[in-house]
């Protein structure tokens, strides 16, 4: 580490790991409410909506305070001066944990805006559009002051405007419900297949040329085409969403089409990281970087690629639109393509900010296969009640749930494998916080 | 390799603008005819106070609608259709009793009558989107067999009709469909005759004094036709 500002993105990965813990810790709640009977007292006081609230929120909220944290840690090396205030970033830290917890304990009592993902209450809004315009500040005036342009922070700064700009599109109320869900994409899809996938690649893009020592050259021109392939599927793509609820018919050609491209730029990821990672320049330093690397890579393709892929034709969306089927994509796209691309920052860089230069690698291995193989099998498990609910709900024409009845086992396996990944997520977090030395680091050459 | 740097910003560029300049010519026109798909001259103050309440309650995070929202319970868009004003009352302000029996509970939120009857108007709303015939399971091109059931064993009588259209089905079970606050009504013919049938929805403590039951709202004739429509299912 060269540059005494990168040390504000610490804080910021810490808060995120812990809300990651408290994110799984609520998906296990979550499961239990989908397979045993919980009494009218506690459903009264503490229903699964809140409970998904908040496993939502935390979701969206660590994702978002790793991007930032990652932001922070890379600008100084890629700008090659410090960020422009540091006071500012911790101050923002502070402002936007504390957001964070109004907004959670808010929600047990109720101060919700009542609108899945953007729960969050039109006053804590206001606290977040002026929280993200100082983040952006912040990083535009490093960049600016640095004049040390590169198509890394191009994207990385577009990204995150996008992002910010897209935003506005989530918080006023609108009258019409079908309006309401449209503009609803402009912030979810707009988010995961763009502005996120910007911000994302341009890190993704960083930290590929820090562990292989591949030219900038070569990195930059794959990430302007990876950018180009992504925005021209996901942008339009958002139609994908517009199927089913109220819009006109030819979404489903616009949808279908284009989002049967969107699995192209992932594949030129995957692609083009095992290209670099074979032609590497620089000897292999902490695995377990590369091993997210590859990993994030390939799990990005199965979760949103083919997951999404599999269910985004019209034809096989009428049956399988609302159902677990959406869950399971879920879980592996934001596994695969985020939570992923977060812990391979933070294994880049909390090890470096604790003066660990090379870590011993073995928990930090464990922690992996644990949670890729449970988040797996999580899948699978949400996947085949899916299918069940589509075929036994929509084909057949069974009651909800007598539906539900005949999907009770495999929520039960969702929650077992749920409790597999919680292994691995503590393993993990703890081995993050607490880094070891490499053995022969430790033991001196 | 032959592709260059300027190449990549190309593709950059006009992937990124295509794809843009295409969504936001179809936004305008999805405004445009949004309002005929919605019906958006039915948008009343009471429908938009529905979603309100919609929204209130948090609804959202266990039901879907359109398909969008929590997978915990049954989608809502064409709700109103499948279980009726009264069903939807009748489950609003007594989902413990509804469900007292169901391994999944709703939760019992106090929603004030005026309230509910918000929500009735904007299920009505939604009910009439034209969402190119989703949910499959509530089309009315392919009823389900469920539903064909029971047209054809309910429909057919106007008490039958009626029995569906005041939300009885919200307790009472006929042939394995139907709530579970109440008895299923197969065999109730045999209990009481006709009469003390429809004097027993209109005010059930006057018949049996330990029923849990709450008076019906209904006319004298519409009760009679409820009560000829249970005879039969003895």
């Amino acid at each position: 580490m060269q540059y005494q500002s990168q040390k504000v993105a610490y804080p910021y990965f810490a808060l995120a790991l812990l809300l990651f813990v408290l994110q799984v810790l609520l998906g296990l709640w979550l499961a239990i409410n989908y397979f045993a009977t919980l009494p009218q007292s506690l459903v009264d006081i503490f229903p699964f909506s809140t409970a998904r609230a908040m496993h939502t929120n935390l979701l969206v909220l660590w994702l978002l305070l790793g991007f930032m944290g990652g932001t922070y840690y890379l600008l100084p090396d890629e700008t090659k001066s410090e960020i422009y205030s540091s006071k500012l970033a911790y101050l923002l830290f502070v402002i936007f944990a504390l957001t964070g917890v109004v907004a959670l304990v808010g929600f047990l009592f109720g101060w919700n805006q009542g609108r899945p993902l953007l729960e969050i209450p039109t006053e804590l809004d206001i606290v977040v559009v002026v929280g993200v315009l100082l983040f952006l500040f912040n990083v535009a005036m490093t960049m600016i002051k640095a004049k040390n342009w590169t198509a890394i922070q191009a994207t990385l700064l577009g990204g995150l405007v996008f992002l910010a700009v897209l935003y506005l599109f989530g918080i006023p109320f609108y009258q019409n419900l079908t309006i309401d869900w449209y503009y609803w994409w402009w912030v979810i899809h707009l988010w995961v297949e763009g502005a996120w996938e910007l911000v994302t690649a341009a890190i993704f893009a960083w930290v590929l040329m820090k562990i292989t020592g591949v030219e900038r050259e070569v990195v930059e021109k794959w990430l302007y085409v990876e950018v180009g392939l992504f925005l021209f599927t996901g942008i339009a793509g958002t139609g994908h969403h517009y199927y089913w609820l109220g819009a006109p018919r030819y979404w489903l050609w616009i949808g279908g089409i284009f989002s049967a491209l969107e699995p192209l730029p992932i594949l030129l990821m995957v692609l083009d990281t095992m290209k670099h990672v074979k032609h590497r320049k620089l000897e292999i330093k902490n695995r377990i970087v590369w091993i997210y690397a590859v990993g994030g890579a390939f799990f990005h393709l199965l979760g949103a690629g083919l997951w999404g892929f599999a269910h985004t034709l019209p034809q096989i969306n009428y049956y399988t639109h609302g159902s677990q089927v959406t869950v399971s994509h879920g879980h592996l796209a934001f596994f695969g393509a985020y939570a992923m691309l977060n812990l391979m920052v933070f294994y880049y860089a909390m090890p470096k900010l604790r003066g660990v230069e090379e870590h011993a690698e073995g928990r930090g291995k464990f922690g992996f296969w644990t949670m890729i193989s449970a988040m797996f099998c999580l899948g699978l498990a949400f996947g085949i009640a899916g299918v069940i609910q589509a075929y036994l709900e929509r084909v057949l024409g069974f009651g909800y749930m007598a539906t539900q009845e005949q999907m009770k086992l495999w929520f039960a396996i969702a929650f077992v494998c749920g409790l597999g990944f919680l292994v691995g997520v503590l393993v993990t977090v703890y081995d993050l916080f607490f880094p070891k030395p490499a053995a022969h680091v430790a033991h001196g050459r | 390799m032959a592709f260059t740097k300027k190449g990549a910003k190309w593709i950059l560029w006009i992937g990124t603008l295509s794809s843009l300049i295409l969504f936001l010519v179809l936004t305008v026109d999805t405004h445009r005819q949004v309002k005929v798909l919605t019906h958006a001259e039915n948008l009343s103050e009471q429908v938009v106070q529905g979603k309100r309440v919609w929204q209130k309650y948090n609804c959202n995070d266990c039901h879907t609608i359109l398909g969008f929202g929590g997978y915990y319970a049954p989608d809502m868009t064409k709700v109103y259709k499948r279980i009726g004003k009264e069903g939807i009352r009748k489950t609003v302000k007594n989902p413990q009793l509804v469900f007292a029996d169901s391994w999944r509970k709703m939760p019992q939120q106090n929603l004030k009558d005026e309230e509910v009857e918000d929500l009735v108007a904007f299920f009505k709303w939604v009910s009439e989107i034209n969402t190119n015939d989703w949910p499959p399971q509530d089309s009315d091109k392919l009823p389900p067999s469920s539903i064909r059931r029971m047209v054809a064993g309910v429909g057919v009588s106007p008490g039958g009709a009626l029995f569906k259209e005041k939300g009885c089905f919200a307790c009472h079970k006929i042939s394995g469909t139907g709530g579970v606050a109440g008895p299923a009504m197969e065999g109730v013919g045999r209990k009481y005759d006709a009469a003390k049938l429809a004097q027993y929805i209109r005010d059930p403590a006057s018949v049996d004094t330990k029923s849990k039951m709450a008076k019906q709202d209904l006319t004298p004739d519409q009760a009679q036709q409820i009560a000829q429509f249970l005879m039969g299912l003895k």
